[in-house]
């Protein structure tokens, strides 16, 4: 459940922007996660949305996208998508450290963060211009 | 009376943040890495299953190195002492680090295990992470090296069931190979399905219990 630390750490670094920026409220926050990194989405979401309740954060969302992994290899100098490993047990394809091209071992370029990618949301100030627009339509 | 208003979606910003979440670990691992190289202590972050023989091995490395020079071992254990007390036995400085519900070691904790050692005394520390093989992969320690201990009574399909955790190792001690027979399970297969995912890592094969193999990975951590 290493999710539940990264939902932490998603939670604490939106507040802390929140305090900075003046936001009144957060829509969505938009997270990108490395095909290499063991994060669960579904499980992210959970945690998310367990973790942000009563807090200024209840009811966004969290949007998961998966950066493609890229890997580099030494021997060869082969650079794009890593060799999968087609295995029957699993669900997905499994990105290994193998060249698709040579067979040696290769390092990864991309694909092994798990990073916040923006936030939507509004502030006190465009608020403010959505109430003044509103009372010009009566 | 409370009234609310609500920005439609066309009056709500993006804003850009590129803030890695895993960035923060990474730093402190960093800071502990420097801080081991800086007095020429060496780390090592013992990773593997609950059972797989993380603590026999990391007994018998103790053992076999405690003469030579200084050792500590941290042991993480989400709620038990028992192998904290197994290694201190030896009578080396043995730090407890109980994650309580923690999955993993993280770099702040092990940050904390490392001003309660006299460092100077050093020059190797194991760090037995908590028993999972997904969690812990994620949260570099600033150790020099991973292991990873698979053992044959996990079954034949350990490795690809758990890949992410081989990818970032620098060894693999694939254990209890003298009960291989009576499990039906495949040493070489073990080694194979390592080697599909990580073509030049060492894997070498041990009974921790029995000692067979114990000289080698003592000679491939003594390389490092």
């Amino acid at each position: 459940m290493h999710e539940l630390s990264i939902a932490s750490a998603i939670v604490e670094s939106v507040l802390e922007f929140v305090s900075v920026r003046r936001v009144k409220r957060v829509f969505a926050v938009k997270l990108a996660i490395g095909e290499f990194s063991h994060l669960e989405a579904e499980q992210l979401r959970f945690c998310y949305m367990a973790i942000t309740d009563q807090t200024p954060l209840q009811d966004s969302v969290l949007e998961i996208e998966t950066v493609e992994a890229v890997v580099r290899c030494g021997k060869c100098s082969y650079r794009g998508r890593p060799k999968y490993w087609n295995d029957a047990l699993s669900a997905g394809a499994i990105p290994t450290l193998q060249c698709p091209n040579c067979g040696a071992g290769v390092e990864i370029v991309e694909g092994n963060d798990c990073a916040i990618k923006s936030i939507r949301c509004a502030t006190e100030d465009n608020e403010q211009e959505s109430l003044k627009s509103k009372t010009d339509c009566r | 009376m409370i009234q609310t208003i609500e920005a439609s979606p066309d009056e709500t910003y993006d804003i850009e943040l590129e803030h890695s979440l895993l960035e923060a670990n990474a730093q402190l691992a960093r800071e502990n890495r420097a801080l081991l190289d800086g007095l020429g202590v060496t780390a090592i972050d013992v990773m593997g299953a609950i059972g797989s023989g993380k603590t026999t091995l990391i007994a018998r490395l103790v053992e076999r190195l405690k003469d030579s020079f200084g050792v500590a071992v941290f042991n993480g254990d989400a709620t038990t002492s028992t192998d904290a007390e197994l290694i201190a036995s030896q009578s080396v400085p043995v730090v407890q680090i109980a994650t309580l519900n923690g999955c993993h070691l993280d770099a702040n904790l092990v940050g904390k295990a490392l001003r309660k050692v006299n460092l100077e005394k050093l020059r190797l520390i194991f760090i037995e992470n908590i028993g999972n093989l997904i969690c812990p992969a994620e949260f570099p320690l600033g150790s020099k090296a991973r292991v990873v201990v698979v053992s044959v009574t996990e079954g034949p399909y350990m490795v690809r069931k758990h890949p992410h955790m081989f990818l970032g190792a620098q060894l693999v001690v694939v254990n209890k190979i003298d009960l291989s027979e009576a499990m039906g399970v495949s040493v070489v297969e073990l080694i194979e399905d390592v080697h599909a995912l990580k073509p030049e890592i060492a894997v070498i094969p041990t009974s921790c219990k029995t000692g067979h193999g114990i000289d080698e990975v003592t000679a491939a951590l003594l390389a490092l």
